[in-house]
């Protein structure tokens, strides 16, 4: 939830204190995932169905869990213990595990340690349970399950309820209905027989926690970016040799890419100079690739397009080629002349690679082409879409064999009104109309196309019959009543579109 | 000036092209009256399921009781618009005689077949072998979504090209001069020549254009409803459907002059299709309807069969002397089932009854209905109602006036129905035997979630807005629903979200089966009615549904199940076993002890058959039933009927003779002055039964039988129809005229309409009412027999097992525990070794939650067991059934404790491993005691609760006493000893939550170690405590003991606190639910599907007070 509030504190602005839930889809309905204080406080508990929760506490506010998010926010965190200790795993869905040995000095000692995460995490108003522990299991535990403060850790293991061991729920139930409750009941008992009956892990579980058996923690390890680099003994101080060892990194990493399987769609430059300021070039594709050619064309374009031209100063004397996203690009057939054969036509790929080329020249969002929206209403059923993102669109509708097109190329964005002269009631065409100043006379007309307006966006819409009309001059027009005679009293006429 | 322009619309689509079309059937042809068009032709997307309602509509019309009068000669044509799967353009196929009604339902019964539920599959070339009398109309295109092949069926490959030129071609031959090509108008913006292209094709194959609109729904208003069907269809919100819906709202009926106008290109089209509905012979009527045969042996017919029958049972029934009245009454009976014809219905009743008879062992089976009300069911052994002692007024069980075919149910045991459904299926084969379909309508809370996901709300918005609908019955969703959520009515978004919500309702969302509803026919079903393939493997169901059926006076046998008939059979075995004689139902049913009445004037009627309910065991001290009869009013009364009609209270005061009994009478001229006191003595002058209210309209109001039937279906239906008005003023004025004061009649009104629909009809009650007596009378002596029965017969009934064996402690009965040696599957009765010649009920294993019938089975043979180990071996059960028996204490014979037993099972193997098995030793070394704490009592009873729900060791609420008396509440025995007025606190666990009728009380049972308590707390005060209401296991209610002077205690609740946790306090390791009643309405929401009851699942019938449930 504090991920959510971060995230998004619009949700949150003037809202009263109502309960919090979230919930996932299961089969078989709603269920609640999990809850705020003031859920719990109401009498909540996860796993109730979304229909009873609300008949109990009507004002419960609802959102959808999002595990995916949740595990992210967990590694932003994790991420942030690093200042802590290089070891830091992962106990999904909501905890961390830290080994601090031999990091504690920083903060004299471990309790100081702790109040400064919980600090910290508190800022961003996260609630933190910890416990110290020999092994990872017993402070998982600790932390997870302790009630009462105990005098050492011994006896508050000892304490702690079955469900600590962590075994699975039958296991669980069965040690509590013998009888054992605490995982010292356990512990008093032979292994032999907990093995006989839950298994041989129930025992070395047992024996975890008791210190008995060490487990080292497994730290998580972030994915590895492909990033390459050259460092020179001495600055380089021309650009264009820069490049030319940028080219190389490049076709580093499309070697590493094509290993992969990959082609990279982002790609980033840092070039360090030797007095500390980096410089940064970034170009994307719409297309995952691996051309190295196509890629140094990009970065000049776009060393091109800088406003201020790049300078050495002293010299350059890091380069590092970063790439930031990868997509899949299986391997294509080698032309037998050398080089990799372009899939597709040549044309599309060329369209591509100018895309690409003007993308990078003019902003990326400034190219654009047209997209088709499914909508009855002419003005809408297209927009405008940058090209290179790979929105799919609606399915242009198919002209139909033999018949003259419905629709004009040419619209008029506002349509243009025109006054029309002895149009036949109910649904024909003006005989005869006006648009600037000069007098159209009707040859030939067909229709209407009737055009009812979107009731869900406003009730009073009013209904177009369209026209494709001919003036005795061969032009062709697109011109619409607005408005059925039965909707208005006297419906406009306006000129929609210009045929070719 | 040219003639007026005529035309009829032959291409309509209505509500039962499931989500195409946008207007019900009746509102179709009810338009296109209004128009004055020539006819209608209703055409659903492969199917006729629509039709028996535009047909049903246009005959009420007729009747004059819908407020409009269609000209004489409009015509209703029935058909289907048959949609290809192969391309094929879409075909309207209207039969012209009744053969080509055959073909049709023919092909459409194949092609549902193919389909998985819901489906039609069809290509062209079923049509070209079942185009005989078909009048065709080829349309210019196929409306095809996808279908679902059922099974291995193939698809029919699609044509690429819609082939108009070839579809027509293709038909000619078949169907010569039987062809039309349809054309529509649908202002697309080359409609000229698009006619043109139509016209040219059309006369190149020689066949005429026909004009229509192609309707999906009556007024162009209803474009917005019809794209919200497509939205629902396509899955899709009303923003993002795009080209999905159509362009504009042209698709409605048109008046004659504007489709002259639209097509005065082609004068000729419009014409034609007045000259394809003079083609058309067939209507509805001729589906003349012929009972199947089989029951009658060769050279007998059936009327003369059926008194050959009778006459031979006669001897028996009346041990050999038939008194005059009974002769007399059957000669009358067989005089009207002779002139309607109705001999075969009865027999074949009777050859259904026969079979359950004949059975080994028998399957118990009781009729009811008006017709089993006749003194040849009697006879014959169909009921066990005999006609001549109760002398029943309205017996008549069919009106010769009413043309409406005769009415019997018969409820079969709940275990052993299914055999007597296969027996009709074998007897009459599939193809003339099948079940009646259910029309699933839209109801408030679907609607409103499939509503607003269309219109784009989200599901929280709905999801809010479903919370506060009261129980799925209802036909509105009322503006005050959507200002309790906080939501603004006047909203844009929130208004059309209600106003397509009120629209929406009450449409069919989909077929399914009913229950039991058999319709047999003699010739082939499906040259009457296509079939479905229905959810269950082998079931078929035709699809009309019970309406339908009516309105066509087609015969139905209703097969249906009633958990009691299962209980009392065990219960009759048990006796028989047990040596406690050989009962049978009539024997029990005739002999009116008075000991069985005292116990139910006590209101001890837990387990009984239709009086356990709540509001039932309150009444029963009320009314102080001594007879039968008193049973069949304590039957009826208690429904919402008689209690929303007020009638309650005046026959409890009549009846006590509180209160005087008086029959207005009419006007000498006009009557007998007493004609009100035949009608209505029986029930003290105050209307309860359905036929009472039927036949007040007759006697009093001078309604024909037609026209009461007209205000039954009315008061079921009257929203949608809205001829109610008619009927006040009908009533009103027919009873005034005669003589009748205003007052009384409009009382007479009020009580009418109070009886809406959930009127109960005299003719059932009577039969339940036999069951009522036979339960009590096992209940009363032999409770152990009872108790025993009702267990192994579960679930049934209001109770749940906790309840019923808690009930059974309180008769007496000892009820032993489950244990591995002593117990079986089913519950069985042994010697009590408390007291000698008594039985005691031994808990069975079905009992425990999850264990199977086959377990106990393996253990009833291997059975008795020495140890854990040995019981492992010699049953081989599974480590589930070893943990389950366990959990349930079921080792005590083997001196092992619950936790010993857990423990040990835990570590024994399943199967034994095969070197140990030779050897026939012990797997399992010795292995030091573990020492385990002795289990508390207080937690035994928690575990108990979690594995069987029910303890024998004591009640929740006994160790949490302590607790409860230090804050001054109260038992349960003390609350109900407090006197009148006090005010209490008491605590108990919560059994059942109800609440019935229009909402504005609700009623909390809870229970503890010392009896019930019974909580009654007003609508007012629940929104207070609703989460402890609805949420609490264990709740504390505070409030003022009332107690009425029949001794009925109630705490009249003003607060309710949740005191659930204290259940913890009891073992904070086994999570402790107490049982609620079967029939709690927060856990077990009522879905009562219609209002009207007779569409109602019939075992919903008993679920007396017409309840909400608390969403």
């Amino acid at each position: 939830m504090e991920r959510l509030r971060t995230e998004r504190p619009h949700l949150f602005v003037g809202r009263a204190e109502a309960p919090i839930a979230f919930v996932e889809s299961v089969a078989g309905g709603i269920r609640l995932k999990a809850l705020d204080r003031e859920g719990v406080r109401a009498g909540l508990t996860v796993g109730l169905t979304l229909a009873d929760a609300r008949a109990r506490v009507p004002d419960l506010d609802v959102y959808p869990h999002d595990s995916h998010a949740d595990h992210g926010w967990l590694e932003r965190l994790a991420d942030g213990c690093h200042r802590y200790t290089p070891s830091v795993a992962l106990d999904a869905p909501d905890g961390l595990v830290l080994d601090i040995a031999g990091c504690v000095h920083e903060f004299e000692g471990e309790r100081r340690l702790a109040a400064d995460l919980e600090d910290r995490l508190a800022r961003r108003g996260l609630l933190v349970r910890h416990a110290f522990g020999d092994t990872p299991d017993a402070a998982r535990a600790l932390a997870r399950f302790a009630g009462a403060p105990a005098p050492d850790e011994r006896r508050a293991v000892k304490r702690l309820p079955v469900a600590a061991l962590g075994l699975d729920d039958d296991a669980t139930t069965a040690l509590v209905r013998a009888g054992l409750k605490t995982v010292g009941d356990v512990m008093a008992r032979p292994l032999s027989g907990i093995a006989a009956r839950f298994g041989a892990e129930a025992a070395t579980m047992v024996r975890r926690l008791s210190g008995e058996v060490k487990s080292p923690i497994v730290p998580r390890r972030s994915i590895p970016k492909i990033g390459v680099e050259r460092r020179f003994a001495e600055p380089i101080a021309r650009t264009d040799y820069a490049l030319e060892v940028l080219g190389e990194l490049a076709a580093e990493a499309a070697g590493t890419l094509a290993e992969r399987h990959e082609g990279g769609r982002r790609w980033e430059a840092r070039l360090f100079r030797a007095d500390g300021l980096v410089q940064r070039l970034r170009v994307e594709t719409g297309t995952p690739t691996r051309d190295v050619a196509l890629l140094m064309r990009l970065f000049r374009e776009r060393i091109d397009s800088l406003a201020d031209p790049l300078d050495p100063g002293f010299g350059y004397d890091l380069v590092r080629l970063d790439v930031a996203l990868a997509e899949r690009l299986d391997a294509s057939q080698l032309k037998l002349e050398g080089g990799e054969a372009q899939k597709g036509s040549l044309q599309e790929e060329g369209v591509v690679q100018l895309l690409d080329q003007l993308g990078t020249r003019l902003g990326r969002t400034r190219v654009r082409r047209f997209g088709a929206r499914d909508s009855h209403i002419p003005e809408q059923a297209e927009l405008m879409l940058p090209a290179s993102d790979p929105v799919p669109t609606a399915p242009w509708v198919p002209p139909e064999k033999g018949e003259p097109p419905l629709r004009p190329i040419y619209l008029f964005d506002p349509p243009q009104p025109i006054e029309s002269m002895a149009a036949e009631v109910p649904d024909g065409p003006p005989h005869r109309f006006r648009w600037r100043r000069t007098v159209h006379d009707v040859a030939r007309a067909e229709g209407p196309e009737r055009i009812a307006g979107e009731w869900w966006r406003r009730e009073d819409i009013p209904t177009r019959d369209y026209f494709r009309v001919e003036d005795r001059k061969g032009r062709r027009f697109w011109i619409f009543r607005h408005g059925l005679y039965s909707e208005r009293e006297s419906p406009r006429w306006y000129l929609h579109g210009l045929f070719a | 000036m040219s003639p007026p322009a005529r035309f009829a619309e032959l291409v309509a689509a209505t509500s039962y092209s499931f989500l195409h079309g946008a207007t019900q059937p009746a509102d179709m042809v009810g338009h296109a009256v209004t128009l004055g068009l020539q006819g209608i032709g209703i055409a659903d997307r492969n199917t006729v399921a629509g039709v028996v309602r535009a047909y049903d509509a246009l005959n009420r019309m007729r009747l004059g009781t819908l407020g409009m009068m269609p000209r004489d000669d409009f015509r209703l044509l029935v058909g289907a618009r048959l949609v290809f799967a192969d391309g094929t353009p879409d075909i309207v196929a209207y039969p012209a005689t009744r053969l080509g009604w055959g073909r049709l339902t023919r092909m459409l019964t194949l092609g549902n077949r193919r389909a998985e539920k819901g489906g039609c599959i069809l290509g062209l070339g079923d049509l070209l072998r079942h185009a005989d009398d078909l009048m065709l109309i080829v349309l210019s295109d196929c409306s095809a979504g996808p279908v679902t092949p059922a099974g291995d069926t193939i698809l029919p490959p699609r044509r690429s090209d819609p082939g108009l030129a070839a579809t027509l071609a293709a038909l000619g031959p078949v169907a010569p001069t039987r062809v039309w090509l349809g054309v529509t108008m649908p202002h697309a913006g080359r409609d000229v020549r698009r006619h043109a292209r139509l016209a040219r094709l059309a006369a190149e194959a020689g066949v005429p254009l026909l004009a229509t609109a192609d309707a999906l729904y009556a007024h162009p208003d209803d474009r917005p409803l019809h794209d919200i069907v497509t939205c629902i269809r396509e899955g899709v919100t009303v923003h993002k459907a795009g080209r999905r819906l159509a362009a504009n709202a042209e698709r409605h009926l048109k008046p004659a002059d504007e489709i002259a106008r639209l097509f005065a290109a082609h004068p000729d089209a419009v014409g034609q299709s007045l000259a394809l509905i003079d083609r058309i012979a067939f209507t509805l009527d001729d589906l003349r309807y012929e009972y199947p045969h089989e029951p009658v042996p060769a050279g007998w017919d059936p009327q003369s069969w059926l008194e050959h029958l009778v006459w031979q049972s006669m001897i028996d029934r009346y041990d050999g002397y038939v008194p005059d009245k009974a002769i007399a009454l059957l000669q009358e009976e067989f005089a009207l089932i002779r002139e309607r014809n109705y001999a075969f219905y009865f027999l074949t009743v009777h050859d259904i009854v026969r079979f359950a008879r004949a059975q080994d062992p028998p399957i118990l089976c009781q009729g009811r209905g008006s017709a089993a009300n006749s003194i040849v069911c009697y006879v014959l052994g169909i009921t066990s109602v005999n006609p001549m002692w109760h002398d029943l007024l309205f017996s008549r069980f069919v009106s010769s006036k009413r043309d409406e075919p005769p009415d019997i149910d018969v409820d079969f045991e709940h275990e052993r129905r299914e055999e007597v459904m296969q027996y009709i299926y074998r007897r009459y084969g599939r193809h003339r035997a099948a079940i009646a379909a259910t029309v699933i309508h839209y109801r408030p809370k679907s609607t409103v979630r499939e509503v607003g996901k269309a219109l784009g709300l989200t599901e929280d918005v709905t999801q809010r807005l479903t919370s506060t609908v009261w129980g799925s019955f209802s036909t509105r969703f009322d503006e005050r629903r959507f200002k309790e959520t906080g939501f603004d009515p006047d909203n844009p978004e929130i208004a059309r979200l209600r106003d397509m919500v009120d629209r929406l309702l009450e449409f069919p969302r989909h077929l399914s089966q009913h229950v039991g509803g058999f319709v047999l026919t003699q010739g082939r079903l499906d040259e009457m009615v296509p079939i479905h393939n229905g959810a269950m493997a082998d079931r078929t169901f035709i699809e009309w549904d019970k309406d339908d059926i009516d309105a066509l006076g087609l015969m139905k046998v209703d097969i249906l199940a009633l958990g009691m008939l299962t209980c009392i059979r065990k219960a009759f075995d048990l006796m028989r076993l047990h040596g406690l004689g050989d009962h049978q139902l009539e024997t029990i049913a005739n002999d009116e002890h008075p000991a069985v009445y005292d116990m139910l004037c006590k209101g001890d009627s837990v387990g009984v058959f239709q009086v356990e309910s709540r509001a039932q065991i309150n009444m029963l001290p009320r009314l102080r039933p001594r007879k039968l009869y008193d049973l069949v009013v304590q039957v009826a009364i208690v429904r919402p009927g008689p209690i929303e009609g007020d009638m309650v209270h005046p026959y409890l005061r009549r009846r006590a003779g509180k209160e005087a009994v008086e029959y207005p009478s009419p006007s000498p001229e006009h009557g007998p002055p007493d004609e009100l006191r035949t009608l209505l003595g029986a029930t003290f002058g105050v209307p309860l039964f359905q036929e009472q209210a039927m036949k007040l309209a007759i006697v009093a109001a001078d309604f024909t039988p037609d026209e009461a039937n007209e205000l039954r279906k009315s008061m079921a239906t009257f929203r949608k129809v809205g001829g109610m008005d008619n009927f006040q003023a009908k009533l009103l004025g027919g009873m005034v005229r005669r003589g009748y004061e205003h007052d009384f009649a409009e009382r007479c009104f009020k009580q009418i309409e109070g009886f809406g629909s959930y009127g109960f009809p005299e003719s059932h009650a009577l039969s339940f009412a036999r069951l009522v007596y036979v339960s009590s009378w096992i209940k009363c002596f032999h409770p152990a027999v009872f108790g025993c029965a009702i267990l192994n017969s579960q679930p049934m009934g209001f109770y749940a097992p906790a309840q019923l064996v808690r009930d059974a402690v309180e008769h007496g009965v000892e009820v032993l525990p489950i244990d591995l040696n002593a117990s079986r599957w089913d519950n069985i009765l042994e010697p009590s070794a408390r007291r000698r010649g008594d039985l005691a009920i031994r808990l069975g294993f079905r009992q425990i939650d999850g264990f199977r019938e086959d377990w106990a089975t393996e253990m009833a043979r291997a059975s008795p067991f020495a140890s854990i180990e040995d019981l492992a071996r010699r049953a081989a059960l599974p480590q589930r059934a070893m943990n389950l028996l366990a959990d349930a204490d079921a080792f005590r014979s083997i001196d092992k404790a619950r936790r010993d037993a857990l423990w040990d099972v835990r570590r024994t193997p399943p199967k034994q491993l095969a070197l140990f098995a030779a050897a026939d030793a012990p797997e399992l070394g010795a292995e030091p005691d573990a020492n385990l704490p002795a289990m508390p009592l207080s937690e035994e009873v928690a575990a108990d609760y979690q594995t069987t729900r029910l303890s024998l060791k004591g009640h929740p609420m006994a160790f949490l006493r302590s607790h409860f008396a230090a804050e001054g509440i109260l038992s349960s025995a003390q609350a109900n000893a407090t006197k009148d007025g006090r005010r209490a606190k008491v605590a108990g666990v919560v059994l059942v939550r109800q609440r019935p009728g229009k909402g504005n009380a609700i009623f909390v049972t809870i229970e503890d170690e010392t009896g019930v308590t019974n909580g009654l707390m007003w609508a007012r005060d629940f929104e207070a405590n609703r989460r402890a209401v609805m949420a609490s296991r264990l709740m504390v209610l505070e409030g003022v003991i009332q107690r009425s002077e029949e001794g009925v205690t109630h705490l009249m609740t003003a607060r309710v606190q949740d005191r659930s946790d204290m259940l913890r306090l009891l073992s904070e390791d086994h999570a402790l639910t107490p049982p609620l009643a079967r029939v709690d309405e927060v856990l077990r929401p009522v879905l009562t599907r219609s209002p009207d009851p007779r569409t109602r699942h019939p075992r919903d019938v008993r679920v007396l007070p017409k309840s909400r449930d608390f969403h």
